[in-house]
């Protein structure tokens, strides 16, 4: 499989990450800026995501949030962004003779976005909205309260969207200022896959880079301190059916394991043919939902197991779940079941890879976080180079951390989960 | 005690009845004798106060089983 991708450094320590795909009728373009929600200390939480929704709401071009809309629209295109915890991206995907008209839009939101005073309080209604929301949605909710407890008093611990009190108290001078020490040139990969011609798009993106070229500090932000001990964090809501987190502190995208714990986490929970699914589900019928998750950031990351599952249930549910993840640490994983494993993470990754959208952001997330890129086929490689005992190893390492578990549901007492993680 | 925690997830057996059992079992000698027996058999006697699900408090007595168990053992 090849792969064309060029990597070209633009003024002002910007860069760019182009990859030609001709046979495509449509162009992706994405904007990432290093930062997101975990740099936000002390009372900004909430900052880069109440700034991304307000880049939509008007530039001196193009006043109003209707107006951004059709210019990409308008020729049949998508546009939008998403806040992260190290990254805030904004994207377009349009018909490839369209591409100058996505970075144009795209430059003009993010360097020339009016960021009027009434757009700030009508903006900051609608986040407190969407906050009081994820509390009437277990589902949001457990994973919010997993990640408390996985990072607890660290900004990566906090919704990405802040609270209701940090949102609150968000006032237009804190989000200029912070919009003016981070939407810098040095904090910028631009990134666009399609039917596209590198040099020409060089151009065309030189042209757009109105931000400023100087650095205001490091971008860095304190790694969470270990945890020292397992936890249970229970939030009582009469719900019909049982949430549940529960899992441990894993490794970051920067550790050479991690293509070992991306497997341990398909052959425990991701697919139908997962351990979690045929066993808990199937076998047992103690879950409807069950899967697993990582998350991954520079320093830090986690392994999460969810569960939705009948309240009367969710005790059996758990240490069902917790004698599959201790099993990955006593017994290698089979041949076979390691073999479905890779096929299943490359087959993932190989359709995640199939349209502009996806190989615009693949590249531009790697160049920005890791620093390099890796082709589809090192990848690949690098997956089938793990081996069983490798996948043991981690198992290991992770269950050495203290288990940390989330429950939402109908519960007056939390007793029999402590005793199920030792806490 | 086992039993109890045997037939906790039950339904013939009554939460009064699970409830009269660890309060038996509390007024034992050999409950403060194994370090967490009587903080297991209370969170299993609040669990069935509170009309925690069984195998909730099956659990809770499981663990004080398991605490007597390694209790006696060492």
């Amino acid at each position: 499989m090849q792969s064309s991708h060029r990597v070209l450094q633009l003024r002002g320590g910007a860069r760019l990450v182009a990859e030609p795909m001709p046979e495509r009728h449509s162009t992706s373009v994405v904007l990432m800026f290093a930062g997101g929600s975990r740099l936000e200390e002390g009372g900004l939480g909430g900052v880069s995501h109440f700034i991304e929704h307000l880049f939509f709401k008007g530039t001196q071009r193009r006043p109003s949030s209707k107006e951004i809309a059709d210019a990409i629209e308008g020729v049949g295109g998508f546009i939008n962004a998403s806040t992260d915890k190290e990254l805030t991206a904004y994207w377009a995907r349009v018909p490839s003779e369209h591409m100058d008209l996505a970075f144009d839009v795209l430059f003009d939101i993010v360097a020339n976005s009016r960021l009027d005073e009434a757009d700030v309080e009508k903006e900051r209604m609608v986040i407190l909205d969407e906050l009081r929301g994820y509390q009437d949605q277990p589902q949001d909710l457990v994973q919010n309260l997993f990640e408390e407890l996985i990072w607890p008093g660290h900004p990566l611990g906090r919704d990405i969207a802040g609270t209701e009190e940090s949102v609150s108290r968000l006032t237009r001078d804190d989000i200029l200022e912070y919009v003016y020490a981070h939407y810098r040139l040095p904090n910028l990969v631009v990134g666009a896959a399609g039917s596209l011609d590198v040099e020409r798009t060089a151009g065309v993106v030189t042209r757009g880079l109105a931000l400023r070229s100087d650095l205001d500090g490091e971008l860095s932000s304190s790694t969470p301190d270990p945890l020292s001990a397992p936890r249970v964090l229970l939030r009582r809501r009469e719900t019909e059916q049982a949430h549940i987190c529960l899992g441990a502190r894993a490794l970051s995208y920067l550790d050479p394991d991690r293509y070992a714990l991306d497997l341990l986490t398909t052959v425990l929970g991701e697919g139908m043919s997962s351990r979690l699914f045929l066993n808990i589900r199937e076998r047992l019928g103690l879950a409807y939902d069950v899967h697993s998750f990582t998350q991954k950031h520079r320093d830090t990351g986690y392994l999460g197991i969810y569960i939705g599952v009948e309240p009367k249930k969710a005790v059996g549910a758990v240490n069902a779940a917790l004698m599959e993840l201790r099993a990955l640490g006593e017994t290698e994983v089979a041949d076979d079941e390691l073999a479905r494993a890779k096929e299943f993470t490359k087959g993932r990754l190989r359709l995640e890879l199939e349209t502009t959208n996806g190989v615009a952001f693949w590249l531009t997330y790697q160049q920005l976080l890791l620093g390099q890129i890796n082709t589809i086929d090192e990848e690949l490689t690098l997956v089938d180079g793990v081996s069983a005992a490798d996948i043991k190893r981690v198992a290991i390492q992770l269950l050495r951390e203290p288990l940390q578990m989330s429950v939402v549901g109908p519960f007056a007492r939390d007793g029999a989960f402590r005793i199920a993680i030792g806490a | 005690m086992n039993s109890v925690a045997d037939e906790a997830g039950d339904e013939e057996i009554t939460p009064t009845e699970i409830a009269e059992a660890i309060r038996d079992c509390l007024e034992l000698v050999e409950v403060d004798a194994v370090p967490n027996v009587r903080r297991y058999l209370g969170e299993a006697l609040d669990a069935v106060s509170d009309g925690m699900p069984a195998d909730f408090v099956a659990m809770t007595l499981y663990a004080a089983l398991g605490a007597l168990r390694e209790g006696t053992t060492h």
